[in-house]
């Protein structure tokens, strides 16, 4: 697998990949065992349901509860994960070599940039291709062992679709990351575009007048022309693989026209910008200074930029729902009506026709947990990250003890999630004075601190894999994973009356259930979600003291 | 001499926003040759090198190896030559011998005979993996890649870092070999012992400027030499003014130092005049050499070459020169 740079970029990222699929395939299955054993009350539900519903999901009445749930799959979580594993190798492809230093050899190899761009981007598609078709391969697994027949969906077709949207988000992270070699920067970027794309294709529709500028988002067109029943929609296909072209071509006069980066320190956007004469002074504001003052202010320090942008983007988007629930509400309220009790289950049992189900549906059951997520994961990983960057070995010969250094580094944890609660609250409580939603405030500070609670918790396994291990990339995958396995088994698994005890192993069932905006603070729910928490940051410490250190 | 240089830079400027990282830099390599660049951090030796290899495109001027055109060549020049990162970084999650097996494979012909015997003369350890290396066996690996393919030339940036003397010595001479085989060895340092022990030809490279292109012998013929005279009592610096040869004098209480070429005869007169207690004298280093010599073209560079203290500082450098 070293014989090219093709060979090697697939032997770097097959794993990561396959875990992609892996999680993919065990939620898909999570699901369609669930339904399963509802047996025919199922398919009474989906055939009972309204024909505008189903069409809005694209399937079919006979795709039954596995079109259901494919939906799911298809234009929900598995463009997310296809897509994720997408842009962060495009963004790392030439980007990445830059940052780490080995640009320095692989440059000075016989090879042009126009044939490393090449390989790299082959790599990319070959992975990128190879998880679609992969997952979607697993769903088929998924249902034949839940006993869940698949009617007549076309599941080709949604795969080709799915595929074709995630090349376009990688071809961006790719060009910007060839424009730029910034790997922080292009990443970021493409991300940023796939969330406010989905958003976009989701909200858009909703308004009267403004349909059709969801068909501008590149994540509209995944279930847009509904595929899985209507077939490829070839020409909408043929348009976004020319706008991979055409980013995959910027790239390729990107990379060939500027200098390449040597793993140097590179002076980050912040500081550039403060630099700016015009902007300098309200960015240097904003920005704060960073701390130096001690371990546990330092790493919440560090963790200032994600904090800004997770938090800003929560508070920000709960703030504009609040006046688009009311222009809508008069819409969707006849449609959720209409909907049997299971299929509200589905959609994380919102009733979407109330301002605290609206909220619950739209901002508590994905956006704030990733949020809180990404900003805890980060600040529990910070303690394996002393040790991946070496500088470990400075701070722990200063005269602190282990102790000291991995509790006070803890703190940046529940400070991170406390942090991202205030901002939904925030957020929600304008949102709701905003569109006089008369949600009750106390109710919106409780799911707040739940927030903070699962925060803590998901960030605390993060810390205690890397108090055990000292690896980063295990820390990072320890909390990334408990938090969408719990994610998955907390949507799915209760949908199935028999099963739903079940939903009590994750984490996210003491976050949501019962919805905090509507029943407020569960006490005993906060307790546990911030005992185990601080029971792992325990033993990460303890583990964290008796093992040698990396680096 | 009419042969074509093996690596030629013409007038190479680089600027980055306002800062000008290199500035007007020509010189040439000839084969055979050992040529060593000598200056501070930051005096823009990597700048110079990440042109010549086309990492970095020259703001004005050219670069040329082996008679082809850095950038339009590019390819065809990485093919012949060998490259030595400074700071070097390399995948941690191979094994040393991965890494090479990777780097030969997208070199192509690399003869794995000559990787054992690079290996075995560095005592280089290539079962673990690049991430368990030290610095030294990490850069060991670096100059196994760059020398594996029997390359027309390379290029070392800062390569004995890490380096315990002992393999220093054993890469010194690997050079040493290689450039009496007709290859070309382009070194960068600011190791001034290292310069001085293996380059024929000397380049001394300050805050973006090339001060003077030196032949090794004739550095040393320059003989720059420092005096240190313990007199009983106090002598004023005045007493050595206008004796030949002598530059530079400095008194502290009752010593006298100060630095001398040529004869020592003439200092001597005056000195044994006043009531001398003790000599001793010692070489030069080669950066204050050149510092003596060509203070002109320093200071034009806009350094001050009497403060030690400016020496490698520069505030606002970013750490690609």
């Amino acid at each position: 697998m070293l014989r090219t740079v093709y060979l090697k970029s697939l032997r770097d990222r097959w794993l990561g990949a396959s875990i992609g699929v892996a999680s993919l395939f065990a939620i898909a299955w999570m699901g369609m065992w669930a339904y399963a054993g509802m047996g025919d009350e199922a398919t009474d539900f989906i055939a009972s349901m309204p024909e505008a519903y189903l069409s809005l999901l694209g399937i079919t009445p006979d795709g039954g509860v596995a079109g259901l749930m494919l939906s799911n799959m298809f234009n929900f979580l598995g463009p997310f994960v296809i897509a994720g594993i997408g842009v962060s190798i495009a963004a790392a492809a030439i980007a990445g070599e830059e940052a780490n230093g080995t640009m320095n050899v692989l440059g000075a190899m016989p090879r042009s940039r126009s044939r490393l761009l090449g390989s790299k981007t082959l790599a990319l598609a070959t992975v990128l291709v190879g998880a679609g078709a992969l997952g979607s391969l697993s769903y088929v697994a998924a249902a034949s062992l839940a006993g869940t027949p698949l009617g007549s969906l076309d599941l080709a077709a949604a795969t080709v679709h799915m595929l074709a949207v995630c090349l376009v988000f990688a071809a961006v992270a790719l060009a910007l990351g060839a424009w730029t070699g910034n790997r922080g920067l292009a990443s970021g970027a493409a991300v940023a575009l796939i969330v406010v794309s989905f958003l976009m294709s989701g909200l858009l529709p909703l308004f009267e007048g403004l349909e059709d500028w969801a068909k501008a988002s590149p994540w509209y067109w995944i279930s847009g022309p509904q595929p899985m029943v209507n077939g490829v929609d070839w020409p909408a296909v043929a348009v976004l693989l020319l706008v991979t072209l055409a980013l995959g071509t910027l790239a390729w006069w990107g990379l060939n026209r500027r200098d390449l980066g040597s793993g140097a320190v590179r002076t980050p956007l912040v500081e550039r910008l403060k630099g700016d004469p015009r902007i300098g002074r309200a960015v240097s504001l904003l920005a704060g200074r960073g701390s130096t003052r001690g371990i546990a202010a330092k790493a919440l320090s560090d963790l200032r930029p994600v904090l800004l942008i997770a938090a800003g983007f929560l508070a920000f988007q709960a703030t504009v729902l609040g006046p688009m629930f009311s222009a809508i509400s008069g819409d969707i309220g006849g449609v959720v009506d209409a909907m049997p009790e299971a299929i509200l289950a589905m959609v994380g049992f919102a009733d979407f026709s109330t301002p605290e189900g609206w909220y619950y549906g739209e901002v508590m059951s994905i956006v704030g947990p990733v949020a809180v997520a990404v900003v805890a994961i980060n600040a529990g990983a910070a303690l394996a990250r002393e040790e991946r960057s070496r500088t470990a070995s400075v701070l722990l010969t200063l005269p602190v003890s282990r102790t000291a250094v991995a509790l006070r580094m803890s703190v940046a944890i529940v400070a991170g999630s406390l942090i991202v609660g205030v901002a939904l609250v925030a957020g929600i409580a304008a949102g709701n004075a905003i569109a006089g939603l008369g949600m009750d405030v106390g109710h919106i500070a409780a799911a707040a601190l739940l927030l903070a609670g699962l925060g803590t918790l998901l960030g605390a396994v993060a810390f205690v894999a890397g108090g055990l291990t000292g690896r980063h990339d295990v820390a990072v995958g320890a909390g990334t994973g408990v938090a969408i396995l719990g994610w998955g088994i907390n949507s799915f698994v209760p949908v199935n009356p028999d099963l739903a005890d079940w939903a009590r192993v994750s984490p996210f069932y003491y976050y949501s259930t019962p919805n905090p905006l509507v029943d407020g603070m569960t006490w005993w729910h906060l307790g546990l979600l911030v005992g185990v928490g601080a029971l792992l940051v325990a033993v990460g410490v303890v583990a964290y003291r008796a093992r040698d250190l990396r680096g | 001499m009419t042969e074509t240089p093996v690596i030629e830079v013409d007038r190479l400027t680089k600027r980055y926003g306002s800062f000008t990282a290199v500035e007007d830099v020509s010189f040439e390599i000839h084969r055979g040759e050992i040529f060593g660049f000598l200056g501070p951090n930051g005096a823009g030796k990597s700048t110079t090198i990440r042109s010549i290899l086309d990492l970095i495109r020259p703001t004005s001027g050219h670069c040329r190896v082996l008679g082809l055109d850095s950038r339009r060549d590019a390819v065809e020049i990485h093919r012949r030559i060998g490259f030595l990162p400074s700071d070097l970084a390399l995948y941690p999650n191979l094994t040393g011998r991965q890494t090479l097996e990777y780097l030969g494979n997208l070199r192509g012909g690399v003869d794995w005979t000559r990787v054992d015997e690079l290996t075995e003369r560095l005592a280089a350890d290539l079962s673990k993996k690049v991430r368990e290396y030290s610095s030294g066996n990490r850069q060991k690996l670096g100059i196994i890649q760059a020398l594996m393919h029997r390359p027309e030339a390379v290029i070392l940036d800062e390569p004995i870092t890490g380096l315990d003397p002992l393999v220093q010595l054993e890469f010194h001479s690997m050079l040493r070999e290689m450039a009496d085989a007709g290859g070309t060895v382009f070194l960068s340092s600011h190791t001034i012992s290292e310069v001085e022990r293996v380059a024929d030809r000397v380049a001394f490279i300050r805050r973006g400027h090339l001060i003077a292109v030196e032949r090794m012998s004739e550095l040393q013929d320059k003989a720059l030499r420092r005096i240190k005279l313990e007199f009983a009592a106090p002598v004023p610096a005045s007493a050595f003014d206008g004796v030949d040869g002598v530059h530079e004098v400095s008194v502290d209480g009752p010593t006298v130092t100060a630095q001398f070429e040529g004869s020592m005869a003439p200092l001597l007169t005056i000195a044994t005049a006043h009531d001398v207690l003790s000599v001793s004298s010692a070489s030069v280093d080669l950066d204050e050499i050149f510092l003596e010599f060509y203070r002109d073209e320093v200071v034009a560079a806009g350094d001050d070459p009497d403060e030690p203290g400016e020496r490698g500082a520069r505030a606002g450098a970013p750490e690609t020169a």
